[in-house]
């Protein structure tokens, strides 16, 4: 209790000190400029790329960080923007195509499967087909575009640019391996068994989904965007019995939802924004 | 709970000091954001008198705190001057707001780049983390040194340390389980590159139109070792081994973002390739074979690419530098 109250004193007294060598109390101060820019705003004849206009997206995205399967995603983005700074929107898209990783290559040639994981892994030349795979993925989403300046190329061509942060619900649609009640049928290899490792079952999952992304201007209509997306969410990407603790109940037997494992998933969009109407407004 | 009174007794006071310099807004508006230093003289004239006014270019003898009234009101027989005071006053007493000063603006056709490289050095300590192994998060503390020749081209070296700031992701845990099938891991001790750094690009951004900042976007490569060995996974009862250098590479794009003219905050996507040799995961048959280290290494070395983000500081040293032309 004593060491308590010298350190909350001696916190006290640290403020105080802070306090007391903070510079004179400063005042608002309007600085009027008497030269050729007086009463002039900050910036002049800025173009208004978002403020009151509809942003079309086509993007090409692809996930990162994969453990088993890599998506190629192509789709759409389109907000409306209320202000330079804000807007609203729909993101969205359909994974055109899956990619194994290594380590998927790696179980197809190298996996083992005995009685006691023959239910996870009932044979690993079919390991490809049972796990997981995004299949679509949409989102209702806010854009905050807090940074607008231009950047040089070269010391030659010059782009307006911006940057921006984006946060919503989202809903992906899920290809997993189809729940597997009764792992029993698995006990000795078999066709039974290998059936459920080709067994599929979609669902949706709703996760949220945030980021940030970078749009360069090529004229008033025309851009490119690239942006990092976040979709956290808990899926079995797999296809096997992760459920049950190694000193108790593993495995117990069964492939279900207790078998999906929180991911934090992570995506790349490029995108080329096209803005209507073609024309922006210009500030004065 | 109780809360000792000399602790408030301490913490009030400091409170009730630091109460005005928060209630007062600065409004500190640099003409030309990439002449601070240039301005500050006038800059803190202005501050500095807590808006006395005593810009020099604006209208003698009077200024905003209202201090040239009161010399006309001493009584020194100039009448045309006292009333002139006494006119002003009603006028003085109302500006208890926002104070006034005037400023001399004058443009330039060029600007002048906000933070010069040229000849400086530059010491960026960073932070290092992967994105692309699932299997071992692997993070790792660096430091780059970088000589500007150009203004827009560097000769440095960086390095990075990560052994005993890496951890093994559960991945490995549930594929063993799961598939019977051990994955060939690696721990790294350090590694260091010589690199090039060019900046093709470089701009400005604002936020919400009012605070502006420089920033420059560059692409940086070159050459070096990383300290490496496997992890024993597949036959950890006999295998060990040790750190051993391999060659290394590594390309990135990085955007810095000045604070000063000396500091910035950077982030960057760094490719650090280097040429891993894997335990083999084949045991050898026998016991004398299964103890000979020439069969516990893989046959051939694999190229490992290590996507890297980088989050860091950097300072350029001297502090403050000088334009070649005037403005």
């Amino acid at each position: 209790m004593m060491t308590k109250k010298i350190l909350i004193s001696l916190l006290g007294a640290g403020l105080a000190c802070v306090a007391l060598q903070s510079p004179v109390p400063v005042r608002a101060q309007e600085v009027q400029i008497t030269g050729p820019l007086a009463g002039a705003p900050a910036v002049r004849k800025m173009r208004l790329y978002r403020k009151g206009r509809v942003q079309l997206q086509p993007f090409l995205g692809f996930t990162i960080r994969d453990e088993f399967s890599r998506s190629l995603m192509f789709g759409l983005q389109a907000n409306y923007h209320f202000t330079e700074w804000l807007g609203l929107g729909f993101w969205g898209g359909f994974a055109g195509v899956n990619l194994d990783t290594q380590l998927t290559k790696e179980v197809d040639s190298k996996g083992v499967s005995t009685d006691r994981n023959r239910l996870s892994l009932p044979s690993r030349q079919g390991f490809d087909s049972q796990i997981a795979t995004l299949t679509w993925a949409a989102a209702i989403q806010a854009t905050f575009i807090p940074l607008r300046g231009k950047l040089a190329l070269f010391q030659k061509v010059f782009s307006d640019t911006d940057f921006y942060i984006f946060g919503g619900a989202a809903f992906i649609g899920l290809e997993e391996r189809a729940d597997v009640s009764d792992g029993s049928v698995c006990s000795a290899p078999g066709q039974a068994c290998l059936d459920t490792q080709t067994a599929r079952s979609s669902r949706v999952a709703i996760a949220p989904t945030f980021g940030a992304g970078l749009t360069m201007y090529f004229n008033e209509y025309l851009g490119l965007s690239v942006e990092w997306r976040g979709l956290p969410f808990a899926w079995n990407t797999s296809g096997t019995d992760e459920s049950g603790s190694p000193a108790g109940d593993f495995p117990d037997g069964q492939i279900d939802s207790d078998d999906r494992r929180f991911q934090f998933n992570q995506m790349i969009n490029i995108g080329l924004v096209f803005y209507l109407p073609v024309h922006a407004r210009i500030t004065d | 709970m109780k809360f000792p009174v000399s602790g408030w007794m301490w913490i009030a006071p400091a409170l009730l000091l630091t109460v005005p310099s928060m209630s007062h807004a600065q409004m500190d508006f640099s003409l030309d954001e990439a002449e601070t230093d240039e301005s500050a003289d006038s800059s803190e004239s202005a501050d500095g008198s807590e808006g006395a006014g005593t810009d020099e270019s604006g209208p003698e003898g009077v200024d905003a705190e209202g201090q040239a009234g009161a010399d006309f009101g001493t009584g020194d027989g100039d009448i045309i001057g006292e009333l002139a005071a006494e006119a002003n006053k009603p006028e003085q007493r109302a500006e208890k707001g926002p104070k006034r000063t005037e400023t001399v603006e004058e443009i330039y056709a060029v600007q002048q780049i906000y933070a010069l490289r040229i000849n400086r050095l530059e010491l960026a300590p960073s932070f290092a983390f992967t994105l692309n192994d699932p299997y071992v998060r692997r993070t790792g503390l660096g430091v780059a040194l970088n000589y500007w020749w150009t203004n827009v081209l560097a000769l440095g070296a960086n390095f990075l340390w990560y052994e005993g700031l890496e951890s093994e992701s559960d991945v490995n845990f549930f594929v063993r389980r799961s598939t019977r099938l051990a994955v060939p891991l690696t721990q790294w001790q350090l590694g260091a590159w010589l690199n090039f750094t060019y900046v093709p690009l470089y701009g400005k951004f604002a936020a919400f139109r009012r605070l502006i900042f420089q920033w420059d976007a560059y692409v940086v490569g070159g050459v070096g070792l990383m300290r490496t060995r496997p992890i024993p996974v597949i036959d950890p009862a006999i295998r060990e081994f040790d750190y051993e250098l391999r060659v290394a590479f590594n390309i990135g794009l990085g955007i810095r973002v000045f604070i000063t003219r000396y500091l910035a905050a950077f982030i960057e996507f760094r490719d650090y390739l280097h040429l891993e040799r894997f335990e083999n995961i084949e045991v050898a048959l026998g016991d004398e074979q299964r103890e000979d280290s020439s069969t516990w290494f893989a046959d051939s070395p694999t190229l490992r690419n290590n996507a890297t983000v980088q989050v860091g500081l950097t300072i350029f040293f001297p502090f403050r530098f000088e334009y070649r032309l005037p403005k």
